[in-house]
């Protein structure tokens, strides 16, 4: 049953040639639909494929990442302290934030891609809006564990939650470490919850379709769904709601964490455009990693390929493009007016950021994020190759990782008290940062293996909504409200 | 003494046949309330000429938004006065409005989104492992029509199943899913 379309691998993306019918449905998955039976059978092959040798190889190497950078490294941090941290006067903050906001950025493509594109119902986000709302979980699941590991005293975490200690005082709710609490587990909570939702008819057909544990385990998430009327109306009026309310979450949890910077009056953070710049920055890294994430199923889960197309690298590819233009926009205008304001301390870090030893850092961001994305990606052939798209991705997230380390620890060298300027040298986060990217990808691999990455479902509907009509000669892409 | 009821449970191969089916029934004196849809995409109502059905996730989502609101305005003005004794902060205001805005926000959205979610599981009895009446095969791209009917009208009511195209129609069986 494999799917072995060698059309659908690189069919030009960009252009028609003649519309033909056939071109149109070798294109586009929405007017390729094979019978739903196929289909589920081919979600299910693609979760029950006995995993190779080199599956377990890489989920050894990445247990051991884990449990040896992350968790044991974590211990010695706990036992002996922050010393074993690089931060100290004037670095109090250092990687492990660096990777909180990374972290939150990546997980904001998955938002980006199911509700966004839900609301403005661009039909190509259908086959992929599940491994993006997977990588909003897991990497706000890394966000959460880096912004303990700054905390130090991890234990003391209860601390925070809104209720009354020995001495009858409560938090502070007016700070903004605890608006960082609020809005990260606000919309942990509402991701999370997000992913699910869809997720319940897609585990009551694996449910049908399995014996075992397998059964036991999607008969307890299918929590009973049969597909009845109410259920679907019951669904579908809760997955509206949630598509429209978790936009503002999702806004509002990047704008608070550059408040962190963006409240304090020091040279480089204090802007009134903070905000919207760090919400397109996690985008511009978010949609980066979606589209790695993508380019990796497609390339080693069997059936991938027909559900996965050359199109939705180009529509991906676009959407990308136009982030990166976007950030640079921000960039430009964050770093104009600074420029312009002439405060002696701002100049002099400005000056740091690109003349200091970690001037080649800024550099690189600027190619990373700007130069390389806007090269490529505005050729339709290149946006639309898989492996390549993939790669710009990559490079967007080291480029949005190094804009997050020079905001973070090299803007914080520079103050206005010049007897404390001392250059960050990270010590155990840069591991313990390392184990992070090892545990969000782990966790992905066990999930492809538990749950469908495909929306079947949501893939079907589209595909019944979808139709070819004639306009005079020529064929074009006729879609249906079903709504 | 009651009628006793039986439950048919007919499948259909696609949309059409199946709202053609549900049609042919009301005429024949089947009420809509005896019937229900099974299928493995959301069908609409109006696809298969079916009456709205009711839903009450909107409303609980805007309890939970209330609830929500309730939180957050106890979390950013009361708990200021519920120490034993009040910090006032330099010229600060003690209960300064724009991180007030910030508190209200998350907690008004977290108790709507959270109230969503348990407003399904509400509506639609989740979760649900006992016995159900339904057929694997909606998963597949069949429709499943659910009918009841009286012993009497068993007969009438398949032999209309079968001749609007029905693939199969049996006596629904609760099963364990």
């Amino acid at each position: 049953m494999a799917y072995d379309k060698k059309h659908a691998e690189h069919a030009p993306a960009g252009r028609h040639n003649g519309h033909s019918e056939e071109h149109l449905r070798e294109k586009h998955l929405m007017l390729d639909p094979l019978p739903r039976g196929q289909m589920n059978d081919m979600v299910m092959e693609s979760m029950l494929e006995k995993p190779t040798w080199k599956y377990w190889l890489v989920v050894g190497i990445l247990s051991f990442i884990v449990v040896y950078f992350l968790f044991y490294k974590w211990s010695i941090l706990i036992m002996k302290g922050q010393g074993e941290a690089g931060v100290m006067r004037p670095d109090y903050w250092g990687i492990f934030l660096v990777n909180t906001v990374f972290w939150i950025g990546i997980s904001h493509a998955g938002t980006f891609i199911s509700a966004i594109l839900r609301v403005f119902r661009a039909e190509f986000r259908r086959p992929f809006t599940r491994a993006a709302e997977l990588m909003t979980t897991f990497g706000l699941v890394q966000a959460g564990f880096s912004i303990f590991m700054h905390m130090g005293r991890v234990w003391l975490a209860y601390w925070l939650m809104p209720y009354p200690n020995q001495r009858m005082l409560w938090p502070n709710l007016h700070s903004p470490l605890t608006w960082d609490l609020l809005a990260i587990t606000t919309y942990l909570l509402s991701s999370t919850m997000y992913l699910f939702l869809p997720l319940i008819p897609d585990v009551a057909m694996a449910r049908d379709r399995s014996t075992g544990w397998r059964k036991t385990f999607y008969k307890t998430l299918a929590l009973g769904f049969r597909g009845t009327e109410g259920e679907w109306t019951h669904l579908r009026n809760a997955m509206n709601i949630f598509a429209f309310a978790i936009i503002p979450v999702m806004f509002s949890v990047h704008t608070i964490v550059s408040w962190d910077f963006a409240a304090a009056t020091r040279p480089g953070w204090s802007s009134t455009i903070f905000g919207p710049y760090f919400i397109v920055g996690a985008l511009h890294s978010g949609m980066g990693a979606a589209i790695v994430v993508l380019a990796v199923i497609r390339g080693t889960m069997k059936h991938m390929k027909y559900f996965i197309r050359a199109e939705h690298f180009d529509a991906i590819g676009k959407l990308m493009l136009i982030i990166s233009m976007a950030w640079a926009y921000f960039f430009f205008n964050d770093y104009m007016v600074q420029w312009y304001g002439g405060d002696k301390w701002t100049q002099q870090l400005l000056h740091f950021h690109e003349a200091g030893p970690m001037g080649w850092m800024w550099f690189a961001m600027l190619i990373c994020n700007v130069a390389i994305p806007w090269a490529i990606l505005w050729n339709p052939k290149w946006r639309a190759t898989p492996w390549l798209v993939g790669t710009v991705g990559i490079i967007i997230n080291v480029g949005m990782w190094f804009e997050r380390y020079i905001i973070i620890p090299i803007s914080v060298t520079i103050n206005r008290m010049p007897f404390t300027w001392r250059l960050y040298e990270p010590g155990i986060e840069v591991p313990m940062g390392i184990g992070t990217v090892a545990l969000f990808i782990l966790l992905y691999m066990i999930a492809s293996k538990l749950i469908p990455l495909i929306p079947v479902w949501e893939v079907q509907e589209g595909q019944m909504a979808h139709e070819l009509k004639k306009f005079g000669r020529e064929t074009v892409v006729s879609v249906s409200e079903l709504e | 003494m009651t009628e006793s009821k039986v439950d048919l449970l007919a499948v259909f191969p696609d949309l059409e046949p199946a709202a053609n089916a549900i049609e042919h029934l009301r005429s024949i004196g089947v009420h809509d309330e005896c019937m229900n849809i099974i299928s493995g995409i959301p069908v609409t109502e109006a696809m298969l000429g079916r009456p709205s059905q009711w839903t009450n996730v909107p409303r609980i989502a805007m309890g939970g938004a209330i609830l929500g609101f309730g939180a957050g305005f106890f979390l950013a003005f009361i708990t200021p006065y519920l120490y034993p004794y009040p910090i006032k902060v330099s010229t600060q205001a003690f209960i300064p409005g724009p991180p007030t805005v910030v508190v209200l926000f998350e907690l008004t959205m977290l108790g709507m989104l959270l109230s969503t979610f348990l407003g399904v599981f509400l509506d639609s009895f989740f979760p649900n492992y006992r016995p159900m009446k339904y057929v694997p095969e909606v998963s597949d791209g069949k429709i499943a029509i659910l009918v009841e009917c009286s012993h009497v009208e068993e007969k009438k009511v398949t032999d209309a199943l079968k001749k609007m195209g029905a693939e199969s129609v049996n006596p629904a069986e609760a099963q364990h899913l």
